[in-house]
């Protein structure tokens, strides 16, 4: 019975953000003038309508998904993560340039890109982590300069030395991977890849890992209370570099599914356009860095995306209604923190009430 | 060489600079107070869309202005409410106001002009270009310095102006130390919240200002997400500057110079990624020479791991 009512107490807040973000959104609707019921049906149409469309959902969900759950396990271990984008570009590049310039059969590319790209997403993270632990530069203000940085590099790389020069537009991107190489698709003619089983199965290890494992403990601890971590002996430098490590590979992991799953080719801009990487972090935030919980919030904002473009198809409402619903979302479960706050408030006030009469 | 004393490229840099120059005063007076201002981006870009629309509904360029920098304040007040009132985290909460000025400024868009992309209207008035008077016919300062909008010369008037006003005034002196110990501050009796409040709304009114200046400045549209991440490099140099206006006023100097000069380089022997690159590289290695706190410390004044 205690379990049911925790369990319903910590799906009460998510549930009542979206209500409050669905709401704010039908606001936005009527102002357009559209009508609020049709173009919540359109969005239900265009996210799950058919296995087709469900599919896409999946297809999308998933670097969000993977990122999300990079960014969670940093985010446990009170690392501000914002490097999701850098890495996630560096995965991708690194995958399509391992895939087309080594040697060999189609899986052992697939399997060389896909560790191409975890590898160096994850040193490009830890590279972060390290100028923290070593030269105590500030996490979240290094992590975002590494992105333009990465963006800028991995758009270097294809438009001089790695660019595509055999087609006839002269486009920003590699050349196309060979078929065997390919992440497989997990239905026919469907757009959902095996990167989706990564992602579900990363999920449930990063569940393991941080509930049941000494080092999950301590990752745990170190994002609780760092001055209690390092008094009961936590190395916070080492435990900082492998768990930037691993938040990195992951979003880098993201990054290779995509381009070996869904472009077969690296293309400038192609992997910030759909903002992957900050819809990774609202995920997290979303579910405050529960790795389930992340996987579940990854789902709905690929829903409300995918959703937005079936109602962008179909009604006049613009797709941008998903970007309102979202954000309206995150605002309001950012606030989360404001009501044991304000029940601490009137706890104490009436505590000292009670002292005073 | 000549392309390095070319006037035009000097003259190009204060343009561009302007927008980044306006949020990053903006961002070092929220670092200042203890914020940490990640909605720059969002904050500039409904500054633009706002002030389009003003323009649109008043036809004067002064009072779009207002409008822009009124519709700014509001959301970074409810950027304050929440950071401050609602003790939520100030990096989430500005991830989630760019997400909504991106969303809400593509939505009305749609909503107000019945447009897709951009919006141009040529009967809009775009902001005047100053000529001053003395200085125009100097031969080469002038046409660097003169014949820019109001906008360029406000921006670097208020680096000036906030830099008297932090360092050389009480009130100012009390705003650094809400930020840099609210405790303290707060048993000395000053009004910590107050300054917060005081500090975001302003960063708030610069913000509007900087989108001003990028709708209204040089062409007069709105394209969707038309900050294309300034928002962020404001907030680079907020950090490269140590949140000290002259600091700040410099090192927006710099990254608007590395943006006319990569546009300037584009077709030569140099690719203008690298050129893009070079102010994020800066700012890194000059992070690297002025690191100063342990981790520990801000962990202890924090009082949280989250930084």
């Amino acid at each position: 019975m205690n379990l049911v009512n925790q369990i319903a107490k910590s799906l009460l807040q998510p549930l009542l953000a979206i209500l409050v973000g669905l709401a704010a959104g039908a606001v936005a609707i009527m102002i357009v003038g559209g009508s609020v019921v049709d173009t919540y049906a359109e969005m239900w149409k265009g996210a799950f309508g058919s296995f087709y469309f469900f599919t896409n959902t999946l297809a999308r969900a998933t670097p969000i998904i993977l990122i999300g759950l990079g960014v969670a396990l940093a985010f446990r271990a009170g690392f501000f993560n914002l490097g999701a984008e850098g890495q996630l570009i560096l995965g991708g590049l690194s995958a399509a340039l391992t895939a087309l310039h080594v040697p060999g059969p189609g899986w052992l590319k697939l399997t060389l890109a896909i560790i191409a790209g975890i590898i160096a997403a994850g040193i490009w993270s830890a590279f972060a982590g390290w100028l923290d632990t070593r030269f105590r530069m500030n996490l979240l203000i290094t992590t975002l300069l590494l992105n333009y940085i990465a963006v800028y590099f991995a758009s270097y790389m294809v438009s001089h030395p790695f660019m595509d020069r055999t087609g006839s537009a002269a486009m920003a991107q590699t050349p196309m991977v060979e078929n065997a190489a390919w992440l497989p698709k997990l239905f026919q003619g469907m757009s959902v890849h095996a990167g989706f089983l990564f992602a579900m199965i990363g999920t449930i290890l990063l569940f393991l890992y941080i509930r049941y494992t000494v080092s999950g403990y301590e990752v745990r601890m170190l994002g609780g209370n760092p001055l209690f971590a390092s008094y009961g002996g936590v190395r916070r430098g080492r435990l900082m570099l492998i768990s930037m490590f691993v938040s990195g590979g992951l979003a880098g992991l993201a990054g290779a599914a995509e381009v070996l799953g869904t472009q077969y080719r690296f293309i400038d801009g192609s992997l910030s356009a759909p903002g992957y990487a900050w819809s990774g972090i609202m995920a997290t935030l979303l579910a405050s860095s529960h790795p389930i919980g992340t996987a579940l919030a990854a789902l709905l904002l690929a829903a409300l995306q995918t959703g937005g473009m079936g109602v962008e198809r179909n009604t006049d409402v613009p797709l941008e209604i998903s970007s309102l619903i979202q954000a309206v979302l995150i605002l309001f479960v950012s606030a989360r923190i404001s009501y044991s706050f304000i029940k601490n408030r009137k706890k104490a006030r009436a505590a000292a009430d009670g002292s005073s009469t | 060489m000549d392309l390095l004393l070319d006037a035009t490229l000097y003259s190009s840099t204060l343009r561009a600079v302007t927008p980044i120059l306006l949020a990053a005063l903006g961002g070092a007076l929220c670092a200042r107070v203890g914020l940490f201002n990640v909605g720059l981006e969002g904050l500039i870009l409904i500054g633009a869309f706002s002030a389009i629309v003003g323009n649109h509904l008043t036809g004067n360029i002064w009072l779009a202005l207002l409008f822009a920098m009124t519709c700014v304040m509001m959301f970074s007040l409810l950027f304050a409410y929440m950071t401050i009132h609602l003790k939520a985290n100030v990096i989430v909460v500005g991830v989630a106001l760019n997400f909504l000025a991106l969303g809400l400024t593509t939505f009305s868009l749609r909503a107000i002009f019945d447009v897709k992309g951009s919006y141009v209207d040529r009967n809009m008035v775009g902001l005047p270009r100053w000529e001053i008077p003395l200085i125009h016919d100097i031969p080469w300062i002038g046409r660097v310095v003169s014949g820019h909008s109001p906008l360029v010369y406000f921006g670097l008037l208020m680096v000036v102006l906030l830099y008297v006003y932090m360092f050389r005034t009480v009130s100012g002196f009390r705003l650094r130390a809400a930020g840099e110990n609210p405790i303290a501050s707060r048993s000395l009796g000053i009004r910590v919240t107050q300054y917060q409040y005081g500090a975001m709304i302003a960063c708030g009114a610069l913000c509007g200002l900087a989108g001003a200046q990028l709708s209204l400045g040089q062409l007069t549209l709105f394209t969707e997400g038309m900050t294309n991440g300034r928002g962020f490099i404001a907030l680079v140099a907020t950090m490269l500057g140590q949140s000290n206006p002259l600091g700040v006023g410099a090192s927006s100097l710099l990254f608007g110079f590395m943006g006319s000069l990569s546009t300037r380089l584009q077709g030569m022997a140099l690719p203008t990624q690298f050129t893009s690159m070079l102010p994020f590289v800066v700012t890194l290695l000059a992070m690297f020479f002025f690191r100063n706190k342990s981790q520990l410390a801000d962990a202890r004044r924090s009082n949280e791991s989250s930084r």
